[in-house]
């Protein structure tokens, strides 16, 4: 160390969620095997491993055998198998259940599961192959030399939200690598950069999103088994919003529920939250809740954008894998098999840069080519076009499905584009559509025993941010953003945020002006996403600052 | 001069959060710890030193299960250098006069002493959340026979040696000059506590934390443990949550969230369902002869102090015990009061109208200031000429240092910061005999949440009394008693800290007490220089309210407010009947002197501000959207259910 303030690794992997996790685990056990002594170094931003996962989840277990060939099986954490899996349609008050699976989302032979506790026990088996794990600190720079990656630094802390240094002040450390593999989750703000800078989208579609909002409920005994699994179509979606809900049944009388809605909606007020809570109140979701308590409440963006949205995956000296790579499965819904599945094959061609001490991209290429040969591809390719198709709504995109089914995948209209969901809110005089408000005007009194308002529900993901610090959402153009979106769009982000972060005061002389209380911020990264106009940045807060989910 | 800095530090459960809604209590971050806020900032105070000292070595020292290693590691993340662990199982149940010998002992087996040739700073966090007895720092000094600040909130070093320490006193603060080796007790405003670094974590990964036991450091188990403390717990119990669940406004603009205060209002705060206090155990009491063990003990001392040339308010508090003591021991038994300072006979009067028996007087020029030092030498001298059995404090932050420092000199264990002092029994299972009087001192602990019970049996038994937990006693006009003078022999050493600068803050000419309705502003209400605070006092006043409006500390220091106007530990503790804090997060030390009113409405911009824990009411809101509402309100005849008085 030449520097008091520096640190080198052979290897860096900035995220400790199922890819960074199996990226360290599988090439610590490559290493092993080859007899070669290397540096692992996993940097987390949460304030421990698995205190910013979140996930539906009903995971497809074959891979953990891959990646943990040497373990028994029934050591992994998941928690019920699946054992009773409906896709049901609902309107405001009704249900029927569909009499077979759609297409690709048969869950038979998986599990429920919570992937933050997946994630602690694969932390657990990584440090014991001598990965070195830090969580609480959150790496906001990518270092670079010569224009190539060379590492990244933590964030600098001690300073106040106007950016000066306070008598606390604590540089952040560099991390030398010779390696960088980014494994940030969905929307990395590392990764983003990366993209950006290496121009890594270019050929390729843009990514899309879906936000997925949830709660875990303890319910009294018998409401639902353990292992029992449905997903929701229609309601409180109509035939434009691309979506659905889910209820997972776990053991010890725990329930999980979820909205996933797909981020190109047109409304500009719509509120994927206070959708979430009129789910709920549908008489088929609300008998699994009733008498029970709200346990815990989180939100997530997961990238949907499939197979023509995936970037080129690396550049001399780094990777992207997992849901920062945009792999996620649709209309399965899952990634976090495809996450591990890119983490075991970024983690063998780590271990050839490794062994040549080679990181160019002549070398890393062999990662991208890897990913064509695996379950990856083939969980994508069919499916390459089925998100794109549902941008015209619901109708025209079970066509698509339809059509891609026949034929493979390809459809009649061969490869779809996609569009960057920001683009697709509409002002608040082009939307035709009966706004959010209007649509759910009876739902929208919550009545904090089945459904809750955001503050209470942003309470209970016990969400804590240091008050010394710069706001960790930025407004990039705020002339722009006043005049584009506060008067055009009405401020959509105090609708999209899953947390309370913005809010638009108006005063008694109809002054309107965004507030925003970055300390309620859950990580989903909706407003960098979604914002119309020059848009807003989502950064990294201080290290161990967000969420603290226990069981998402 | 190659200088140490010593940090003492504390693993706690973190102080569990309370729920906002109306189910109570959630513990979600069970078994989960943290280092002692306080003690946090300690560990700031020595990374700041570092900065003037850059060659010092940093170390930090704990003492308790092999668990604390954890808090030790996170030291050094932060930047320190050594970790020591004092952990042994026979210091199961130290009270904290073993605590703090037991660390003294550690320190000076790694050659840490009053004659130590290379300089030292020993910090230290004012209180732990666990036991808020404030007592180990003190302890720990007089244990090395080192000079000591507590409530210290910055620490600076003048390059010539010595340590330059801001210390909060109440109603203002005093610059002290210290020379090194010294004891630094740093309370939790000061600087905040920096983040740990990667490289401090990795460097934390590889550094061992050095273990001792008591052999190592050859300290003896008679002193230690169960059997080495002077005090025992004779009892704990919960304290049910004194106020019911908060009352939160709702709406979507200052308009309709502060219709939604005055609408909830009108209809009342929560009540809170008194459960009865569970069954007593009725454990038969066994027929053990009762046994007196004062050994001659007689009588109660307690120690007057002097601010601004009077007697201290909570100072004649305490009379109020000490004569209810006194009564339930019977037998003649006197209350002597010890008076220290320059020119203050005529101070004496008005503790014989309140109560005193005797007022033993030492004046002497150099004691116009309290000084911990030569204060706590000349009270040991007294006690020990007098053996008093019981000897009682205001739990002011001079009491609070001055008693556990004479606790150490006197063999005695002190219990902090009582509410409840009476005289009872115990049952000496152990000896077979009821031990009979003895002092029960009770003190509200872990973070106000249990009640417990601590008895000593070392004479005097000493304990220190909150101040605004007991009232003033009924003067009684003309009574009078013996005064007697004491001189002490006082050694130049007991003079080495210097008080450089007192600044307090004149105490009367506002009078918080007898107000019906408090608007107190804090840190979130400076944007304006408290304007609006004062002018929603003022517009009370105009409807023949009695109001006043007051302001947390941050204000006084920022100078936006006299310091007769502060509430909180170090400034007065009020009770209205309505109780309106703005911008006001609620620290713990502000709390403690408003958390008696009637009524309390919190209103403030984070949801998360612990004070809406502690209020009736709240609105979650920019105080300059909601003042400006809430006074068109008061205009208009809201007074907050206060009769205006009719002239």
């Amino acid at each position: 160390m030449s520097n008091v303030n520096s640190v080198s690794t052979d290897i860096l992997i900035i995220g400790g969620g199922p890819s960074g996790l199996a990226t360290s685990i599988h090439l610590a056990d490559i290493l092993k095997q080859k007899g070669l002594n290397k540096r692992i170094l996993l940097i987390e931003k949460g304030s421990s491993i698995g205190s910013h996962i979140l996930s539906g989840a009903v995971i497809k277990p074959e891979v953990f055998k891959e990646l943990l060939p040497d373990v028994d099986f029934n050591e992994i954490p998941f928690n019920a198998k699946v054992a009773k899996d409906s896709t049901v349609m609902l309107s405001e008050n009704g249900s029927f259940k569909l009499p077979f699976h759609v297409p690709y989302m048969s869950n038979a032979g998986n599990y429920t599961a919570s992937l933050g506790q997946i994630c602690r026990y694969l932390a657990t088996k990584a440090e014991e192959k001598g990965v070195e794990i830090y969580a609480g600190f959150a790496v906001d720079e990518i270092l670079y030399k010569d224009g190539k990656v060379t590492g990244a630094k933590t964030k600098d802390t001690g300073i106040d939200h106007h950016g000066k240094q306070m008598e606390n002040f604590q540089q952040g450390s560099s991390i030398e690598a010779k390696l960088t593999i980014f494994a940030e989750g969905t929307r990395g703000s590392l990764a983003k950069q990366l993209i950006q800078k290496f121009d890594l989208e270019k050929d390729k579609n843009c990514q899309i999103y879906s936000l997925g909002v949830k709660e875990v409920w303890s319910v009294p005994e018998g409401n639902i088994q353990p292992g029992e699994v449905y997903h929701t179509m229609g309601y409180p979606l109509n035939l434009k919003e691309f979506g659905g809900g889910f209820v997972y049944g776990l053991n010890d009388n725990k329930v999980a529920v979820g909205l996933v809605v797909g981020l190109e909606y047109e409304d500009p007020t719509f509120d994927a939250h206070d959708a979430f809570q009129a789910w709920k109140t549908n008489p088929f979701i609300s008998k699994f809740l009733k008498g029970g308590k709200l346990v815990e409440y989180g939100a997530k963006t997961l990238p949907e954008g499939g197979y023509y949205s995936i970037p080129k995956l690396y550049t001399d000296n780094a990777l992207i894998v997992g849901d920062s790579a945009g792999l996620v499965a649709m209309p399965a819904l899952k990634g976090v098999h495809l996450a591990i599945t890119s983490g075991m094959l970024a983690a063998k061609t780590a271990a050839l840069a490794l062994a040549t001490d080679d990181y160019s991209e002549k070398v890393l290429a062999a990662y991208e080519l890897s990913i064509k040969d695996s379950l990856i591809y083939k969980d994508l390719y069919p499916v390459r076009n089925f998100r794109q198709g549902f941008s015209k709504g619901l109708i025209v995109g079970a066509l698509h499905f339809g059509t891609q089914l026949i034929t493979g995948g390809a459809g009649f209209c061969g490869r779809l584009k996609s569009h960057p969901d920001k683009d697709a809110t509409k002002t608040l005089a082009e939307f035709k559509g009966k706004p959010f408000k209007e649509r759910f005007k009876d739902k929208l009194e919550f009545d904090k025993v089945l459904t809750f308002d955001k503050v209470t529900d942003v309470y209970f993901s016990g969400v804590n941010h240091d008050e010394q610090q710069v706001a960790h959402v930025k407004i990039n153009n705020p002339e722009s953003f006043a005049a584009i979106n506060i008067k055009q769009y009405g401020a959509p982000c105090q609708f999209f945020c899953s947390s309370e972060v913005y809010e638009l005061h108006t005063d008694k002389n109809g002054h309107q002006e965004l507030r925003i209380h970055a300390e309620n911020c859950m990580h989903c990264k909706t407003c960098d996403i979604k914002t119309p106009g020059d848009g807003i940045t989502w950064s990294v807060p201080n290290g161990g600052n967000g969420p603290e989910f226990q069981n998402m | 001069m190659a200088l140490t800095i010593i940090s003492l530090i504390k693993q706690v459960p973190l102080p569990t959060e309370m729920r906002m809604g109306d189910d109570g209590l959630m513990d979600r971050t069970k078994a989960k710890s943290i280092i002692n806020i306080d003690c946090q900032f300690g560990l700031e105070a020595g990374l700041q030193l570092k900065k003037q000292y850059p060659d010092a070595k940093l170390i930090v020292c704990s003492m308790g299960p092999q668990s604390f290693e954890v808090a030790l590691k996170t030291a050094i993340s932060m930047g320190y250098d050594e970790a020591y662990l004092l952990s042994d199982r026979k210091l199961g149940g130290s009270d904290t006069y073993a605590t703090g010998l037991a660390i003294a002992t550690m320190l000076k087996h790694l050659g840490f002493s009053k004659d130590s040739k290379e300089p030292f700073i020993v910090l230290a966090g004012r209180q732990t959340s666990d036991g808020d007895t404030a007592h180990v720092p003190s302890q720990v000094a007089e244990n090395l026979g080192i000079p000591q600040a507590t409530f210290v909130e910055t620490v600076k070093a003048d390059g010539e040696g010595n340590v330059i320490a801001k210390r909060i006193i109440e109603g203002g603060y005093q610059m002290m000059k210290l020379p090194m080796p010294c004891t630094i007790s740093l309370t939790p405003t000061g600087i905040p506590p920096r983040k740990p670094s990667l490289v401090g974590a990795i460097k934390a990964r590889s550094t061992k934390v050095t273990v001792f036991g008591i052999d190592d450091i050859g300290l003896g188990t008679e002193k230690i443990g169960l059997g080495g403390s002077p005090t025992i717990v004779a009892g704990v119990v919960n304290i049910v949550s004194e106020r019911a669940p908060i009352i939160m406004s709702e709406g979507h603009n200052e308009n309709t969230l502060v219709n939604s205060l005055v609408s909830n209002f009108g209809k009342g705060a929560n009540v809170l369902e008194k459960k009865e206090a569970a069954e007593k155990k009725t454990s038969e009491k066994p027929e053990f002869p009762l046994y007196d063990n004062r050994n001659g003990a007689k009588g109660i001392i307690t120690w007057a102090e002097v601010t601004n040339g009077s007697i201290s308010r909570p100072s004649i508090e305490l009379l109020t015990p000490a004569r209810h003591l006194a009564d339930q021991l019977g037998n003649d038994t006197k209350i002597m009061t010890v008076l220290i300072g320059k020119n203050i006979h005529s101070l004496t009067q008005t503790l014989f109208e309140h109560g005193s028996d005797e007022v033993i007087v030492v004046d002497d020029a150099r004691l116009e200031e309290y000084l911990v030092l030569p204060f706590s030498s000349i009270i040991a001298q007294i006690i020990k000429e007098r053996k008093p059995e019981i000897a009682l404090f205001a739990a002011t932050t001079a009491g609070r240092e001055l008693a556990p420092r004479i606790g150490v000199k006197t063999g005695s264990g002190v219990t902090a910061d009582c509410t409840g002092l009476e005289i009872g029994e115990y049952v000496n299972r152990k000896d077979k005999v009821i031990n009979k009087p003895i002092l029960h001192s009770r003190r509200p602990t872990y973070g106000e949440s249990k009640l417990a019970t601590i008895l000593g049996f070392v004479y005097p038994q000493i304990s220190t009394a909150r101040a605004g937990t007991f009232e003033v006693p009924a003067k009684v006009e003309g009574r009078s008693g013996i005064v007697s003078e004491f001189k002490p022999t006082i050694d130049k050493k007991e003079f080495s800290v210097e008080i450089l600068k007192t600044v307090r803050g004149e105490g009367n000419s506002v009078n918080l007490f007898d107000a019906d309705i408090i608007i107190a502003g804090g840190r979130g209400t400076t944007g304006d220089g408290l304007e609006l605070i004062k002018k929603l006092a003022e517009t009370l006043k105009e409807k023949g309210v009695k109001a006043e409006w007051a302001c947390s500390r941050v204000v006084v220091d920022e100078g936006f407010s006299e310091y007769a106007r502060q509430v909180g530990q170090t400034g007065k503790t009020v009770r209205p009947k309505v109780y309106v804090g703005v911008g006001i997060s609620g620290a713990i030390q502000h709390i403690a002197g408003m958390k008696e009113s009637e009524k309390i409405i919190a209103i403030d911009r984070n949801p998360k501000a612990s004070i809406f824990h502690f209020a009736d009411f709240g609105i979650v809101g920019e105080y300059q959207d909601i003042l400006p509402e809430l006074i068109e309100r008061v205009k208009g005849g809201f007074t907050f259910g206060i009769e205006p008085s009719k002239n």
